[in-house]
């Protein structure tokens, strides 16, 4: 039991460093780990994961948010996108083609790798114009990189699309149980013009409210086994504390091409998910 | 007044960070600390008391998010800053309600 306690452990540190620094759940790691290394069933590894996300969001923020890397205002003001969208989704969960939607949502991160891999070279974005919204709720921000040792200002832009973007994404967690912090990432970081690494640092933040919900619904239901995801967890919340701290000092770029490959990923499963079922 | 209104702002911005950070600091350092005793409890074969305090540890960890709202929502309505006090409270109610319908399943 020792053994698989701390291979479980490990597996979650390793998660919560890589879902810190990426402003991801995690889930990525853990759900397969869970279900192909140790044989358990999805339904365990799910509500596991969905605990783990809660542990990435709070462990990391801590840093974040003593280094003003979160957006505490645009995380609330998308927030609102995500758990409305979250609730509509599992409302009309059933009514909806779920292939089709994999489809879409693989063909929006596709769009967004693409994005992604063009603006690669940049680590700041230039010449951003705050929209009417943003000057109004002043959600511009500013923070001191460690990486590049001196303090960025920012401005947000394209604030409705933003939050129309998070709706969706909201939508797609509550329907296909996927995607944390993938749309939220690409959304803050093209859409509205943030910097990469407020990005990571406020999708972090935001996966926490996102989950919490799920998790609670995930604990009624009995899914959550606490001698598998008791070590998941402490793993996850340790190894999001350390992935904070190695962000904070990451430059954008780097943080950036370690997103790719996700996102790559991502997208093709997701277009081969909705595809199989045809 | 055109040259103090930003400082004033942005000391505001800076005070509901600090508040939140203390709060999510708390919350996973008792989590943490749960977490450890349920897990050092079961290696040494109290099977009875080590899932209950790996099942608190969680618990304080799920409620971390939504006291995060909560918190949020208070200090912007110290603030009289209604705009976000109003975002506060629709996220609030979409989680309970989110729970409400997920329970129901």
């Amino acid at each position: 039991m020792l053994v698989t306690f701390l291979e479980i452990f490990l597996i979650g540190i390793g998660a919560g460093v890589v879902g810190a620094i990426l402003g991801l759940g995690g889930g990525i790691i853990i759900v397969p780990a869970l279900t192909l290394g140790f044989g358990m069933s999805m339904r365990t590894a799910v509500a596991a994961s969905t605990v783990s996300i809660i542990a990435t969001s709070t462990g990391a923020a801590v840093a974040y948010l003593r280094d003003r890397l979160t957006n505490t205002r645009v995380a609330i003001w998308l927030e609102m996108g995500t758990a409305t969208g979250a609730l509509s989704g599992a409302l009309i969960a059933g009514i909806v083609s779920q292939r089709l939607l994999f489809i879409l949502f693989g063909l929006l991160l596709s769009y967004s790798a693409y994005n992604m891999f063009k603006t690669r070279k940049a680590e700041l974005h230039t010449g951003v114009v705050p929209d009417a919204v943003s000057r109004k709720l002043n959600l511009a921000g500013s923070y001191y990189d460690k990486a590049l040792c001196h303090r960025v200002e920012y401005q947000v832009t394209r604030t409705i699309p933003g939050l129309i973007i998070m709706y969706f994404s909201g939508a797609a967690a509550g329907l296909l149980g996927i995607g944390a912090g993938i749309f939220k990432v690409p959304a803050m970081d093209q859409v509205m013009g943030m910097p990469f690494k407020a990005s990571t640092a406020t999708s972090n933040f935001m996966i926490g409210v996102t989950a919490a919900s799920g998790a609670v619904v995930y604990f009624a239901r009995g899914d959550v086994k606490p001698l598998v995801a008791g070590p998941v967890v402490l793993g996850v919340l340790i190894g999001a504390v350390l992935g904070a701290r190695l962000m904070v000092r990451m430059r954008a770029n780097l943080i950036r091409l370690c997103f790719m490959p996700v996102i790559a990923y991502t997208a093709i499963e997701m277009i081969y998910r909705g595809i199989k079922w045809w | 007044m055109v040259v103090t209104a930003p400082e004033d702002k942005k000391e505001k911005v800076e005070a509901i960070e600090a508040v939140l950070a203390r709060l999510l600091r708390l919350g996973s350092l008792v989590a943490a600390a749960l977490l450890a005793a349920g897990i050092g409890l079961m290696l040494l074969g109290l099977t009875t008391l080590a899932p209950r305090l790996i099942t608190a540890g969680l618990l304080v960890l799920l409620g971390t998010p939504v006291l995060r709202v909560l918190a949020a929502g208070v200090i912007f309505v110290k603030e009289r800053d209604w705009y976000f006090a109003a975002f506060s409270l629709v996220v609030l109610c979409a989680m309970a309600a989110g729970i409400y319908f997920g329970r129901g399943e």
